[in-house]
This record gives C-alpha cells, sequence and structure tokens, in this order.
C-alpha cells in the first residue's frame, strides 16, 4: 500500500511552543483515517500542519509525491488537498451554489460537472441552492461546507470535528457521506470528538495524547484496544 | 406650507444630497467590510474627484457630464495608488494605524488640491439654472442628472457583486475572510479591486457635489460625517444600506432647517450617527458590528 499523504515524525506548533512531537501518520488513496485523542492532545493541530497552518521544527510530510512541508495554503489546495475547517466553514451571507462557486474559484472553465458531482452527494442541497447557507440547520452547513471543499476534485479532504454539535442522526449521515465521498476516489482524513462512533465508522484510526502518537490500527482494533477503551471511551 | 412646498424645498433637494452622499457611502462600507477600517480620507477623495473633472472641463472645454468618466477614471487609479504606498504596508498592524494613516491622506489630498486649484470657490458652469416644472414639482435637470446616475453607478455595482465571478469573491472575503483565503480567492485582487469601485463612486460623489453646490477644497470633508452616517445607518456592509442611508441623511438634514438653524444641518448628521451606534449598531439592515 503506498501512502497519499504521509506525515514523517513532524514537530511543530503555533508560534513558539511545539504542541506535536514527532507524530506520524499516513493516508492511503482509498482510506478514511480518523484522529481521535483527549483535548489538548494535538488533533487538530495535527490535521491543520498538513494545510500549511503551523510552524513546522520538525520532520517532512509528503503528498502524491511531493515534499509538501512549509507550502502555503493556496498552493496545497491547488496540489489536491482541501481543508474544512471546524467553525466558520461556510459563507453564510452568500447561497449554497455560490458557497460551492466560491470553492471552485480556481477552477478555470466550466463548473457544471463539480456542481453535478457535489449535488450527486448531497441531493439536499440542491433543491435548496438558492438559499442562503447561514439559514441552513447544522447538518446542512456541514454538507454545504463539505461541498464547497469537493468543487476543485480534491486527493485528500481534511475534515476538521465534522459532527461536532450535531444530532446522532446527523452524524450518522455526515459518515454516510465520507464513505460515499471516499468510494468516488477521494481520501479523507478526519479529526472526531465522538471516538467511539468514529472508529467504529473509519478505516484506520491514531489516538494521540499530549502532542504524540500513542496508538495506531484499525477502527476495530483500537476498539478493542483495553488501553485506548479506557483512555476516551469511558472504561 | 403646501405638499408641494415640502416637496420642493426640503425633498426634492433632499434626495439629491441623499444621492450624493449614497454615492460615497457605499465606498465606506465596502472598505469597511473587506478591508475592516474607516476610511477618514474618503470626503477628501471626493473633493480630488470632483476637481479632476474641473481640470477636464476649463482644459478641454467639454461639458461636466463628458468629464465625468474620466474624473472616476483618475481618481479609481488614485484610490488604487495610495493603497499600495500607504494602506498595503499596514495591513498586519491593528486597524487604527491605518484609520490614523487615511486621516493624514486626507490632509495631503487636500493640500494638493489647494496647491494646484487655489482655496476660492470655482464652478462647472457660470450662470444661474432655473427648475422646470413636472407637475407642480420643480427640480432641474442636474439634479435629475444626479439621481439618475446614482440609481445607475448603484445598479450596475449591484449586478457586478451578485452575478460576476469576482463580485462575488468581494463578498465572500467580506463574509469570511478566512474561509476566502483557504478556496483560494486572491485577496490582493480583492482589495485592488475594492478600491477602484470606492475611488471611482467618490469622484462620483464629489462631481454631483460640484455640480449642483460649487467646489471648494473642504466640499469632500464637510461629507465625511454624513457619508459614515449613512453607511452606519444602512448597516455596514450593505451597499443597498448605504443608499437607503444616504437618502435618509439627505432628506433628514434638508428638513431639519424647518427647526433648528440651518447652519447647524450637519449636526443632524451627527445625531443620526450617535443615535444609531448607541441603539443600533447593526444598521438598518443589519450589517457587521463594528
Amino acid at each position: 500500500m503506498t501512502a497519499l499523504l504521509s506525515m514523517e515524525s513532524l514537530t511543530g506548533g503555533y508560534g513558539e511552543a511545539d504542541i506535536l512531537q514527532t507524530v506520524s501518520l499516513s493516508v492511503a488513496q482509498d482510506e478514511i483515517v480518523v484522529i481521535v485523542g483527549p483535548n489538548g492532545a494535538g488533533k487538530s493541530t495535527a490535521m491543520k500542519s498538513v494545510f500549511g497552518l503551523l510552524t513546522i521544527r520538525g520532520g517532512k510530510i509528503l503528498f502524491d509525491g511531493d515534499d509538501i512541508t512549509g507550502w502555503a495554503p493556496n498552493r496545497i489546495v491547488q496540489r489536491g488537498i482541501c481543508y474544512v475547517p471546524q467553525v466558520d466553514n461556510i459563507f453564510r451571507e452568500m447561497s449554497i451554489q455560490e458557497n460551492l462557486e466560491m470553492g471552485g474559484f480556481l477552477k478555470t472553465g466550466d463548473l457544471t460537472a463539480a456542481y453535478d458531482r457535489v449535488y450527486e452527494l448531497f441531493p439536499d442541497l440542491k433543491e435548496r441552492r438558492k438559499t442562503l447557507a447561514g439559514s441552513l440547520s447544522g447538518g446542512q452547513r456541514q454538507m454545504v461546507a463539505m461541498g464547497r471543499a469537493l468543487m476543485l476534485d480534491p486527493k485528500l479532504l481534511l475534515l476538521d470535528e465534522p459532527t461536532a454539535g450535531l444530532s446522532p442522526k446527523y452524524m450518522e449521515q455526515i459518515f454516510q457521506i465520507c464513505r460515499d465521498v471516499r468510494d468516488t476516489g477521494v481520501a479523507i482524513l478526519l479529526v472526531e470528538q465522538h471516538a467511539k462512533q468514529a472508529l467504529a465508522f473509519a478505516d484506520r484510526g491514531y489516538v494521540l495524547a499530549a502532542g504524540k502518537n500513542r496508538h495506531e490500527g484499525t477502527g476495530a482494533d483500537l476498539l478493542a484496544d483495553r488501553e485506548v477503551a479506557e483512555m476516551f471511551l469511558g472504561g | 406650507m403646501n405638499l408641494f412646498e415640502l416637496l420642493n424645498f426640503y425633498v426634492v433637494p433632499g434626495i439629491v444630497l441623499g444621492s450624493i452622499y449614497a454615492l460615497g457611502a457605499v465606498g465606506i462600507t465596502l472598505i469597511f467590510a473587506i478591508l475592516r477600517y474607516a476610511h477618514l480620507a474618503h470626503g477628501d477623495m471626493a473633493t480630488l474627484g470632483a476637481f479632476i473633472a474641473l481640470a477636464v472641463v476649463t482644459s478641454l472645454g467639454v461639458s461636466p457630464y463628458v468629464a465625468l468618466p474620466i474624473a472616476i477614471l483618475g481618481t479609481a487609479a488614485v484610490a488604487v495608488g495610495i493603497d499600495k504606498v500607504f494602506y498595503e504596508h499596514l495591513r498586519e498592524r491593528p486597524k487604527i494605524v491605518t484609520v490614523m494613516a487615511s486621516l493624514g491622506i486626507a490632509l495631503m489630498i487636500r493640500a494638493v488640491v489647494q496647491v494646484v486649484w487655489g482655496v476660492d470657490t470655482q464652478t462647472y458652469t457660470r450662470g444661474i439654472v432655473r427648475p422646470e416644472d413636472y407637475f407642480g414639482i420643480r427640480i432641474r435637470d442636474r439634479e435629475i442628472y444626479t439621481i439618475l446616475a446614482m440609481v445607475a453607478l448603484v445598479g450596475v455595482l449591484h449586478v457586478f457583486l451578485t452575478r460576476s465571478k469576482w463580485g462575488k469573491a468581494m463578498r465572500a472575503m467580506s463574509d469570511n475572510p478566512n474561509l476566502a483565503l483557504l478556496s483560494g480567492i486572491d485577496n490582493k485582487k480583492v482589495v485592488m479591486l475594492t478600491w477602484v469601485i470606492a475611488g471611482g463612486l467618490c469622484a462620483a460623489s464629489g462631481f454631483f457635489l460640484g455640480i449642483n453646490t460649487e467646489l471648494k477644497s473642504m466640499m469632500g470633508w464637510h461629507m465625511l460625517l454624513p457619508m459614515f452616517a449613512a453607511a452606519i445607518l444602512g448597516g455596514v456592509g450593505r451597499v443597498e444600506g448605504a443608499v437607503l442611508g444616504g437618502l435618509i441623511v439627505g432628506i433628514a438634514e434638508e428638513l431639519s432647517v424647518l427647526v433648528i438653524p440651518s447652519e447647524y444641518k450637519a449636526a443632524m448628521a451627527f445625531a443620526i450617527l450617535l443615535f444609531m451606534l448607541l441603539v443600533r449598531p447593526t444598521g438598518l439592515l443589519k450589517g457587521k458590528v463594528l
């Protein structure tokens, strides 16, 4: 299995402090990989490091044959990684369609094929494409946010806590959409607070604690691990 | 006083003045929304636009309306230039630094206007224009042109912002700057576009103030407060709000003469500004909170 993304003993953080210490992880072409861990473990930081949003002091990040360590976010977007932040991830005062159009901003030429692809994944959005994104429910906003990120046909999608604050029903729906997205050939790396559900649905998982790798394995293996269970899953 | 007197002496002049304010307020609101600071040189930029038009009229001997597009382009270029030379270097600093810098720019522009064109009052054309009578409403041609030009310019801007790719990029940058950057929208181009639009509208505002009254080096500075009042009244970041706010401030100023001495007309704008900031800082159309 060749990795699409591989992070090799990465050390770095915001400003002076190193939040991540020699963190390594990888994502293959057709995989959903989840990062779980207690609060302050550096989950979101690990993800943001892929997108060039923090200062890296050691290690490197390889993506699809390129060393992308230290690249600026707009260059990374063009290379095929799109990122969905946890909060403020939509343009509230623009319609669903306009949100998608902004997602495809860097694309030259016709966006029709990209719209069709996104609307096929999110049929609910197609019916309401003229609606202002800010007036949608939490789950639908998350769909708009993911749709926006998919407009550039990325090879890898980064999702920062996509189910935060959503009802169990929507959580299940978002997970199902993630599987559908993966089946179209897009790898997904996501950070999740709901460790149990996320490990059950992901292909593989990493457990981070205090900015370091703690455990890794398939979702099922991690769920079965006693130490992991005691750590996060309420014993 | 009958209805026609009220309309002819207060409401019509109020709408004309309001249209002039609206042209400036739209630029102020766009700069607030995209660059996130109060641009205090806006009035003096309008003065510059008015005098560029005067220069074209006197040197080429053309009608002021022919000079207007040239003044719009010239002032837009100056606005972009000022941003590149001054404001761009302050982008990462606290916004108050840029606000203060813009006050300095205001004084510089005014000084240039005074050196080049002098401090005396000037006009585009000589002579008195009598208003025409339309079913009892008395209005001058230049007043009609002022209102129509405002509606046309703001209409074109509206279509640009809602239909074109770069117009939408401007709205995206105003809505959520981080996400706009994550989407690969070029911030520098959006900023440049903002100055082209704000500068051009400034010139139109100064020009129409000049053609309806006269040209003075302080003309734009005196419009600054009403223009800000209009932008905040309408809701910061709302183009249609700035137009509504401009018209309300203009009409309120003209009507205020009925109860207070006309020298204190400008206090109306100040009162509206203060009232809105205290009572409803998001403005009539729910803009951003400052």
